[in-house]
């Protein structure tokens, strides 16, 4: 079901953008994670009593009593949100559509390899370049706790908190490739598959806001990835990751059975 | 026995685009000319033996497996040159051609190797600052080097200068010996009219003539014979419009552009439309 060849070359192609947002996310968390210190908390908090809607709407609350419940607050509202997503947007674009629109997908359909074997090798690449991305962050998050406040950090659900995470991204990702597979032209791939998360997002920071723009979570698949309730062990936040999870099988599966029986015109 | 087969092949595309009902099929061991001006639909069917497209009516076949349905049994045996090719930018020529015979999984490289020594080409510089005929050449390459034992060759020799369009020639020549099926495509007579056996031609999506090519030559060539004054006139006649002296008496020949062989098939009715295609 995977062709290897092509597998390495889209490997190579996704190096540059992981590398970058790599440096970012690295960037954000060691910095943020530094900052845990309960004298500039005190800061923090004053920031979110000066502007409490604008630190809400990135996710930002106030009295983050531990270190994890501090990431949650500032890392997993924004940083650890939008950088995958931004790499789900890009790479799923180009695995299939770009090619497509280009008339480079001729290459691989010239060839005795099934449409599904392509399709399914494409979403392999954007499925790994997820999980390094989240495997990453989350060795990162373990180094820098682990170096600067020692013993403090809750690791079991720190790894909790991040499976949750990769979910979400796994379904991010989805909806970027069936995008990528349902349309023929970059410009509709782009606008379908980057519109749609990024216009969820949008009504995740509303929500967040609180008053009568709460319930725009309704509309938001974001609302089911629930870090506070995922630390607390809550059943409805398992639920939230497990709908994403499924969410995201049926998404590629569609993808991949588009691609397979539709029209190329290479 | 047919190999290629296409049965009554329709796709509307709306405002006389499309193909309309083409049937054609392409014998072991034949080469067939594929022709056409622009847009008249030869791509189109190309995409549906290669099983990019799905016919909206009608079939394609080839060696009795469906073009759609069997695509990559059909693939396994299929060497291809697209009309326009459009490479990974971002490779060199060398990186390309190991990128393809690795993803089609073909095992000796000696193949590629005399194809590139043929066309003179070295690969190693990237591909986004090749010249069009580079280009082509590399396309030619990745589409013979697996030794498929049937061709579809979209306008091949397009980009190529005389002397590269005469070595694809020859290559497609010696193929044809050894027993392989060709369908190549073009918009010039004179190119289908050396390699192919038989040849047909299709206007505004429709098949207007399928014939050999031998007796479409002889329908379409006109000869006149001129008796000059003397010998050293006839001679000098002869060689500035290469014809045949036969003493006093000059027999040229000319042979119709395809315009004109168009002209023949669709007579009078379809004049003032052809002067604008």
């Amino acid at each position: 079901m995977l062709n290897m060849a092509l597998y390495k070359r889209e490997m190579k192609g996704s190096i540059k953008l992981l590398v970058i947002f790599g440096a970012v996310i690295t960037m954000y968390v060691s910095i943020i994670i530094g900052m845990y210190d309960p004298e500039l908390m005190k800061t923090l908090d004053g920031f979110v009593e000066a502007m409490p809607e604008f630190m809400a709407s990135v996710g930002m609350k106030a009295h983050a009593a531990t270190l994890l419940g501090f990431m949650v607050s500032y890392l997993y509202g924004f940083i650890l949100l939008i950088f995958p997503m931004l790499f789900c947007i890009l790479r799923g674009n180009a695995l299939i559509a770009k090619y497509v629109d280009k008339g480079s997908m001729a290459l691989l359909t010239a060839a005795p390899v099934k449409r599904r074997t392509i399709a399914f090798t494409q979403m392999k690449v954007l499925i790994s370049g997820i999980v390094l991305l989240i495997l990453y962050s989350t060795g990162l998050e373990l180094v820098c706790a682990g170096s600067g406040f020692p013993g403090e950090l809750d690791v079991t659900a720190l790894l909790m908190l991040n499976g949750g995470l990769l979910c979400l991204h796994l379904f991010i990702g989805s909806i970027c490739f069936l995008s990528s597979c349902l349309f023929s032209d970059t410009k509709y791939s782009v606008a379908a598959g980057a519109g749609v998360p990024i216009f969820m997002y949008v009504l995740q920071m509303l929500a967040n806001v609180g008053g009568d723009a709460e319930k725009a979570k309704y509309f938001t698949f974001f609302t089911l990835f629930d870090p506070d309730g995922i630390l607390a062990g809550a059943g409805q936040a398992a639920a939230g990751i497990f709908i994403l999870l499924a969410g995201a099988a049926v998404l590629y599966a569609l993808g991949t059975m588009i691609f397979d029986r539709k029209d190329l015109h290479l | 026995m047919s190999v290629i087969k296409v049965d009554g092949l329709t796709r509307d595309y709306g405002g006389q685009k499309g193909v309309f009902d083409v049937s054609f099929h392409v014998d072991q061991g034949e080469a067939f000319g594929f022709l056409g001006p622009n847009g008249a639909g030869k791509t189109t069917t190309i995409r549906h033996l290669m099983g990019f497209l799905k016919p909206k009516a009608g079939s394609c076949t080839i060696d009795g497996l469906d073009c759609w349905h069997e695509r990559e049994q059909v693939q396994a045996r299929l060497g291809y040159i697209p009309g326009e090719i459009s490479f990974f930018e971002d490779m060199s020529g060398t990186e390309f051609l190991k990128f393809i015979a690795e993803y089609r999984r073909i095992g000796s490289l000696n193949r590629r190797d005399e194809l590139l020594e043929r066309f003179a080409l070295d690969p190693k510089g990237r591909i986004k600052k090749m010249s069009k005929g580079m280009k082509q050449k590399l396309g030619i390459v990745a589409a013979f080097m697996h030794d498929p034992d049937i061709l579809i060759l979209d306008e091949p020799t397009s980009g190529l200068d005389p002397l590269m369009q005469s070595r694809f020639i020859d290559l497609i020549a010696e193929e044809k010996k050894h027993g392989k099926t060709i369908l190549m495509s073009s918009h010039m007579f004179e190119e289908v009219e050396r390699t192919c056996d038989r040849i047909g031609i299709i206007r505004n999506g429709r098949m207007v003539a399928v014939d050999a090519t031998a007796a479409l030559r002889e329908r379409h060539t006109r000869r006149y014979t001129v008796t000059l004054g003397n010998e050293a006139e006839a001679r000098a006649f002869a060689l500035d419009f290469n014809g045949v002296c036969n003493g006093l008496e000059v027999t040229v020949t000319t042979k119709q552009s395809l315009e004109e062989i168009f002209m023949n098939y669709y007579g009078g009715e379809n004049h003032a439309e052809h002067g604008t295609v």
